[in-house]
């Protein structure tokens, strides 16, 4: 018997898919709810049941509570999977379902409430003795700010309270950029979030971002599986994530496994969870905990042969979690997101055509279609590429191999920064921290420049070519999309004896 | 056909020509033999240099070319003989102007500069709202602000032009 008969699924991308993926694999039916611009998006094509939410903002959409949990109540759900993101943090969410006797998969409205405040969690999190990042514990306003961040000593982050998803954070280097970033961050917390507290702390050297995922049921028992490292960051946000951590000893790892599972029990966590933790210079602190199940969990679970979406929802349904198995061999995840490979901002378009890596040891997570429109109302990433190998180097060498193999074309993406990132011998050493991204080579290497020159104008030659081959026009080619051509001069071929 | 190519700061041209059906690429005295078939999709190019395989996806948009191969992407601009003669002649026109333009679609959040400010290198001239993140567009290099063609609030396309400066 399937623990539930039907969720909802209160998401869209890759990781509605993913949700809809491990249901399925339980004989549990799914709904996917959609705005106006997913309407042929994948989670609606693979759910079971389909629900329209309203306008392609948001707001309109899957952050409207009323309307998801009406969606759900509606289609007779039992169930609902935030996924992350939208209303996975959101504790009037978790209550609304509660009310509406729907289980909502992740922790009670309390613990996400507490951990949700950032400010509120480092105080929890210090009682549940892990140590603690120097900084200031509540918010700073403009008028104290200076004199916070002179007692600190520079350099100081300012963050979201609020904050997730890296949105609502600066690095102060000095004073005179105090007040810009100050008002940045306010600005971009008020806007993400809704709420524009900012709190203070030390930004600490050779910072490394590492991250213990947690499982808890309704029983009191927590598990972990072991960390993430997620330093490889770009604008604060993750582009590539391993496991295990090339930093960490196996005590360390005892250690803040045991902090991140006594910090669980202390917020009466359901569920899953990752509490994050900076790691410098052979300490680490905590920094915060997310309620959710994070984009990067397949790292886990390719290296702890667990499906954390299946446990999920059998802790929902009131089973026990099950016991850890083994880790074995190294994991690697990378983040292919529509952005340009040097400013990082976001591209939006069409995908004209894609090429997706396959072969051993090769996951992807991804909702990426053929014809899909990159929108501005959604986040940027488009897939995720696992890998696992039998060993660091194998796990490199195979990412590094299957990310040649992807193509992705009308839009730019992340994976020519990501591949450079994994060829660095910083990478490879396993010593580095949150700033590799901005050492490592900016640029394609020169070798390959002159081969790219030449295949360009030889694409463009071919391009013209074949223009001329069917109208005589040469100019053709320039205003004639190539598989137009082709078709063009392809009918001519064969019409020609 | 002779194309120049231009590619972050590096330029480079190419005498590419087929002769007898055999297709050759000539870059200084060296020279290349060529084999380029195109896959079925249209974009996709199977290229061989002198025998070495080379699976590449461009994108050609009249002069730019978008190169996908090694797991990198290289935006190619790339001039055939009479486009860059018809470029010569045009290129005589431009000033000392200079442009800040939006470099995706977002909202202007903030305008921290009027006409007639001069404004440092580095300096935040527009605060744009993409995708939630506030991204400060900063001045590449020091000038006068001699018109602003956004406001605080407004939604601008992606190229749209936001300041021009001096």
């Amino acid at each position: 018997m399937p623990p539930f008969k039907r969720i909802l699924v209160a998401n869209r991308g890759e990781i509605a898919l993913r949700v809809i993926r491990t249901a399925e694999e339980m004989g549990i039916e799914t709904v996917a709810v959609y705005s106006d611009a997913d309407r042929t998006a994948m989670h609606v094509r693979r759910a079971t049941h389909a629900v329209h939410l309203g306008g392609s903002k948001p707001s309109e959409s899957y952050l409207d509570i009323g309307k998801v949990v009406d969606a759900a109540k509606r289609t007779g759900c039992d169930a609902l999977h935030p996924g992350y993101g939208f209303l996975s943090e959101n504790e009037d969410a978790a209550q609304a379902c509660i009310d509406q006797r729907i289980e909502f998969l992740g922790p009670p409205p309390n613990a996400i409430r507490s951990m949700g405040d950032k400010v509120e969690a480092r105080k929890i999190a210090m009682k549940a003795g892990a140590p603690i990042v120097p900084g200031l514990q509540e918010e700073v306003d403009e008028k104290r700010l200076a004199a916070a961040a002179k007692q600190v000593g520079y350099p100081v982050m300012l963050k979201a309270a609020a904050g997730g998803g890296g949105k609502g954070i600066r690095i102060v280097r000095e004073e005179k950029q105090l007040l810009e970033a100050f008002h940045l961050a306010r600005a971009e917390a008020k806007s993400a979030f809704g709420d524009d507290r900012i709190y203070l702390e030390k930004f600490v050297t050779r910072p490394r971002h590492v991250e213990i995922q947690v499982m808890a049921d309704k029983h009191g028992n927590v598990v972990h599986y072991g960390e993430r490292e997620c330093s490889v960051q770009r604008r604060h946000q993750k582009l590539v994530e391993e496991s295990p951590c090339m930093a960490l000893t196996p005590e360390m790892r005892a250690q803040m496994g045991k902090a991140a599972c006594d910090l669980a029990r202390a917020v009466g966590y359901v569920g899953a969870g990752t509490v994050e933790f900076l790691h410098s210079e052979g300490k680490f602190y905590f920094l915060e905990m997310n309620t959710r199940l994070q984009v990067e969990h397949p790292v886990t679970e390719m290296r702890f042969q667990v499906d954390l979406v299946r446990e999920q929802i059998r802790v929902g349904a009131g089973e026990k979690v099950a016991p850890v198995p083994e880790p074995r061999g190294h994991a690697i995840e990378v983040r292919v997101n529509a952005e340009d490979p040097n400013s990082f901002f976001p591209s939006l378009g069409l995908i004209k055509r894609m090429t997706m890596p396959g072969g051993p040891g090769v996951r992807l997570d991804s909702a990426l279609y053929r014809g899909m429109e990159v929108t501005p109302y959604y986040d940027s990433m488009l897939a995720k590429l696992v890998v696992h190998g039998a060993d660091r180097e194998q796990a490199i060498a195979r990412c590094k191999r299957a990310l040649r193999e992807m193509r992705i074309v009308g839009v730019s993406t992340s994976l020519p920064v990501a591949l450079r990132a994994l060829q660095s011998t910083e990478f490879a050493s396993g010593d580095y921290d949150t700033g590799i991204l901005e050492r490592i080579e900016r640029k394609p290497p020169s070798a390959q420049r002159e081969l790219a020159m030449l295949a360009a104008a030889a694409a463009r030659f071919l391009v013209a070519e074949r223009a001329g081959a069917g109208s005589g026009a040469r100019e053709a080619g320039e205003t004639t999309p190539p598989w137009a051509l082709l078709g063009r001069a392809e009918r001519l071929r064969r019409a020609t004896p | 056909m002779k194309y120049t190519t231009k590619f972050d700061g590096d330029e480079r041209c190419f005498q590419i020509e087929r002769h007898a059906g055999v297709l050759t690429a000539r870059i200084g005295d060296k020279v290349f033999g060529l084999d380029l078939a195109l896959v079925g999709d249209g974009a996709t190019f199977s290229l061989l240099v002198d025998g070495r395989s080379y699976d590449v996806v461009a994108d050609v948009q009249r002069e730019q070319v978008t190169v996908q191969m090694l797991g990198e992407q290289f935006v190619v601009h790339v001039e055939d003989e009479r486009e860059r003669a018809a470029h010569a002649v045009a290129g005589h026109k431009k000033g000392g102007k200079r442009e800040l333009r939006a470099a995706m679609p977002g909202i202007v959040v903030d305008v921290k500069v009027a006409a007639g400010d001069s404004a440092e290198e580095g300096q935040t001239l527009v605060v744009l709202e993409a995708m939630k993140m506030q991204n400060p567009l900063a001045a590449e290099a020091a000038g006068k602000v001699t018109r602003v063609l956004c406001k605080k609030g407004e939604a601008v396309a992606a190229g749209a032009l936001l300041l021009e400066l001096e």
